[in-house]
């Protein structure tokens, strides 16, 4: 395309810096905000304060920033157990049935030891808390499993696998907490009982300790498939599993491991928001709310490329957009559903910019006629 | 656009002519300047080894890509390009290597497809009629309502060559007419494409190697290196090898001579073995054989009779259906893939861009994949790359792949280059039994004779080597022993020295008797 006496062109990127990644994503997000912007102005909303609103209760507000920082917390964890599978060239759609089953185990833990009692009994923190967690990756991986064990042993689409199974476990979220069921709250109103106090999850500041489990497993899983042998098998499998399998790597022990360790992470997720986060300390009426909170470990997922480590800063900025979009909402008196069509913007702007990271424009004096 | 410029252009008049075409890619000159012109009735093939830049002319030249500097004329009148359809309009017909076809079609629905003609209602009858007479008139043999997934290679390129033709196209371009059909396929295809140049059609066939197809039809060949045009000659100057020599830029010698081996152990015994293909139908019916040290085996067939089955199983790729395989000694019939990779078993496949390699890993990260299992290479799993990157380096200079860093990824190299890459991984290995499955097909004159070379090194090292080819020329000058292989069946094994090409390919296609070459 000729511009006056210049020309504009594309060309192939050969190599991606991860620098020039990230300054992609943020020109991205930019624009998505100039974007939506129009929104606020067909509203009448100027839309600088609508932003500086938004970032400023999300994460500048003492009530706002703690509800970012869980959101936070939870969608790092369903977006890493969507980037397991993903790095094996799998779609793990069932990060929500996965943490809710991961949220069954921890209220079975809890159930078995009897801290459904009123008044709530005091349980030890030192063998429960562990006992929780190790009960919440085991839900989440066993249900994962199911998907993973079709996929390596009949290649079985592993998509609908997940998804079939997240109504399953909807439904059975549903069967335990509802009145008579097993884990039904005292008090009906179709929750769960509450976590004993004795075992709220300790608080840093705050903030539940399962952010450090969260960050944790971030780095540890960057590590995993920059540097170690099964890292490098789940790679190779993602890439072309008939290549794989000409390398000697299991074409059925990969999908069942990537899906186990997606499992445990979503599992915990379950955990992190149903028994760690303040105020919640149950399964709560509300929570098909969260189970669809964790597609956007998706969006997440592609939107980093796979890559853990940019996984947190992209899951901050979402949590933080969730809470402070549901919030201007209200304070601006605007119509249902600001906070949904600003992520959905900023998604579709993210993936199109992706466009970005494989050609670049240039623009240079043109030549010839 | 304008269209008939071609009209009324009489034999040995120029048609297509391409003026100082440059094309450059991030890091290469894959067209440097490059003049190339045909006229009507002749055919002119352009010869070059892989990454010589063939295909990128091939592309400018049907409008796949914009040439940064040079002019294309077509009857003399400048034309620029700005998509395939733009050629097409002004003539030009392409045939591509890899199908274009749709598979559930049949072979008159995808000739239709995309004909302005065809319109809203198709009128399948009066085209069929149209095509019959393409086919009378240049003796294609296909049956035009036989669904394109039944038809043979070669049938399939017809179908292509009347898409084409069918289109109006005056100058059909070739990419690697011969290299997926059998001889009796490719004498075929010959005679028509000579019967296309009596009738004024200007044919440019694009070849790696068959020299001897090049010598037979064209009436002039350019050779291109490197980007640049090393030669344009009339046919009748040219010979295999100065046409080898100033395409590779040496001597070539074409036929690596089997040296003889003192004969070993047994490596690999074979029993009764069978196996089913992909489709469930039993491919590989019952065969027997042993291998010994520092011995070729040479397994002669056309595709699809069960030879790839046989690989496959040898390499653990695929479940032996019954029979039995005896490594040194033990048995590894039901051994996974991985066990036969710690075995000293080497497999070189043929699908060198889905299985040998992965395109999106870096070189490091591709030779990695016959290493990452060895205790050498990893600590207590975490891989160590600085230990694999030193053995990429060593492999990248000693085989001589062309790749401007260890980190480039797979799919920026040619196929000549991504062999070496493979042959360099699994040689590396130093392996008891290599199995070589087409490793020379598709490649140029130069990557051919190194890879032949490096199996005779191998032979030498004592490794007993399965070398599976079409090219029979290959299977006769390298093997020790041939074993024809028709329909799953050894037709014989016949000691090297005594294999005729005659006979052989008698046996190929079925026949038992060893023919009597001297009547």
């Amino acid at each position: 395309m000729r511009i006056g006496s210049y020309e504009l062109k594309l060309e192939k990127r050969l190599t991606l810096a991860g620098w020039q990644a990230a300054i992609i994503s943020i020109l991205a997000i930019i624009f998505a905000l100039a974007l939506f912007s129009f929104l606020f102005i067909l509203a009448k909303i100027n839309p600088l304060s609508a932003y500086r609103q938004i970032f400023a209760y999300a994460f500048a507000n003492p009530y706002g920033l703690p509800l970012t920082i869980n959101r936070f917390i939870f969608l790092l964890l369903c977006t890493c157990a969507f980037i397991i599978p993903f790095r094996a060239g799998l779609w793990n759609i069932g990060m929500t049935g996965q943490l809710y089953s991961g949220a069954l185990g921890v209220f079975a833990v809890l159930f078995a030891f009897g801290g459904k009692a009123l008044p709530p009994p005091h349980l030890s923190p030192a063998l429960l808390i562990p006992l929780m967690l190790i009960a919440a990756a085991l839900g989440g991986a066993g249900l994962a499993a199911i998907a993973g064990f079709l996929k390596g042993k009949f290649n079985v689409n592993e998509i609908v696998v997940t998804m079939m199974l997240n109504f399953i476990t909807f439904w059975l979220v549903a069967e335990m907490i509802k009145e008579g069921g097993p884990f039904m709250n005292p008090g009906g109103r179709s929750e769960s009982f509450d976590v004993p106090p004795s075992l709220y999850a300790p608080l840093i500041m705050g903030i539940p300790f399962t952010i450090f489990l969260a960050l944790g497993l971030a780095v540890l899983l960057y590590y995993m498939f920059a540097k170690t042998k099964i890292g490098y098998q789940i790679k190779a499998y993602g890439h072309s599993p008939a290549a794989a399998r000409y390398a000697g790597i299991s074409t059925f022990m990969i999908p069942l491991l990537v899906f186990v360790l997606g499992g445990v992470v979503a599992g915990l997720a379950g955990y992190h928001y149903f028994a760690a986060v303040p105020g919640v300390y149950k399964i709560a009426r509300n929570y098909a709310y969260f189970g669809d909170l964790a597609f956007y470990g998706i969006i997440c997922g592609l939107i980093s490329l796979g890559n853990p480590l940019a996984a947190i800063p992209v899951a901050l900025l979402f949590g933080g957009l969730t809470t402070g979009g549901r919030f201007v909402q209200g304070k601006l008196n605007m119509g249902f559903g600001v906070d949904y069509a600003l992520l959905g913007v900023l998604m579709i702007t993210l993936v199109a910019f992706q466009f970005f990271y494989r050609f670049r424009l240039i623009l240079r004096p043109s030549k010839g006629s | 656009m304008q269209k008939g410029l071609l009209e009324g252009i009489k034999r040995g008049e120029t048609v297509l002519e391409a003026r100082g075409i440059t094309k450059r890619f991030p890091g290469v000159v894959a067209n440097d300047h490059i003049d190339f012109e045909i006229r009507a009735g002749e055919i002119h093939a352009v010869l070059g080894e892989n990454g010589a830049g063939k295909t990128t002319l091939m592309n400018i030249l049907f409008g796949l890509l914009q040439p940064d500097e040079g002019e294309v004329y077509i009857g003399g009148k400048r034309v620029e390009f700005r998509s395939p359809l733009d050629a097409i309009e002004l003539g030009i017909g392409m045939v591509h290597q890899h199908r274009k076809l749709v598979p559930a079609h049949t072979a008159i629905e995808n000739i239709v497809l995309g004909h302005p003609r065809a319109g809203r209602i198709l009128n399948l009858k009066r085209a069929e009629d149209e095509v019959k007479e393409l086919c009378e008139r240049y003796g294609f043999k296909i049956d035009l309502r036989a669904k394109v997934w039944q038809l043979s290679e070669g049938e399939k390129q017809m179908v292509e060559i009347l898409k084409a033709l069918y289109r109006g196209a005056e100058v059909l371009i070739l990419d690697e007419p011969t290299s997926a059909l059998t001889p009796p396929e490719t004498k075929k295809l010959l005679a028509s494409i000579e019967a296309m140049a009596e009738d004024e059609l200007a044919i440019i066939p694009f070849i790696t190697h068959k020299l001897p197809v090049v010598l037979a039809i064209s009436d002039r060949v350019t050779v291109l290196r490197r980007g640049k045009v090393m030669d344009c000659l009339e046919i009748e100057c040219a010979t295999e090898n100065s046409l080898a020599k100033s395409m590779v830029g040496r001597e070539v010698i074409f036929r690596v001579e089997r040296t003889k081996v003192e004969k070993g152990k047994p490596i690999l015994q074979v029993e009764n073995l069978s196996a089913f293909n992909d489709k469930g139908f039993l491919a590989l019916n019952g065969v027997s054989f042993s291998i010994h040290e520092g011995e070729i085996f040479g397994l002669a067939g056309i595709s699809g009779n069960g030879q790839h089955e046989l690989a496959e199983v040898l390499a653990g790729l695929r479940q032996a259906a019954g029979g039995q395989v005896i490594l040194e000694g033990k048995d590894i019939t039901h051994a996974s893939s991985l066990e036969r990779w710690h075995k000293r078993i080497g497999y070189i496949p043929p699908e060198r861009i889905e299985v040998g390699t992965i395109g999106d890993f870096s070189l490091v990260e591709n030779i990695a994949m016959n290493f990452y299992f060895d205790d050498d290479f990893s600590h207590r799993g975490i891989l160590d790359y600085r230990k694999i990157r030193q053995l990429t380096e060593e492999i990248v200079s000693e085989y001589g792949v062309a790749a401007p860093s260890p980190d480039t990824k797979a799919k920026n190299l040619s196929g000549g280059n991504l062999q070496r890459l493979i042959l360099a991984r699994v040689l590396s290995r130093q392996p008891r039994l290599l199995i070589a499955n087409l490793p020379t097909q598709g490649l140029d004159v130069g990557a051919t004779e190194f890879v032949q070379n490096k199996l005779m090194e191998a032979k030498k090292e004592k490794a007993g080597i399965l070398l599976i080819s079409e090219d029979l020329d290959e299977i006769l000058s390298l093997s020790d022993w041939v074993a024809p292989i028709y329909e799953g069946k050894f037709m014989g094994i016949i000691p090297g020295e005594e294999a005729r090409r005659e006979s052989v390919g008698a046996m190929m296609a079925g026949s038992k008797e060893q023919v009597d070459c001297s009547r």
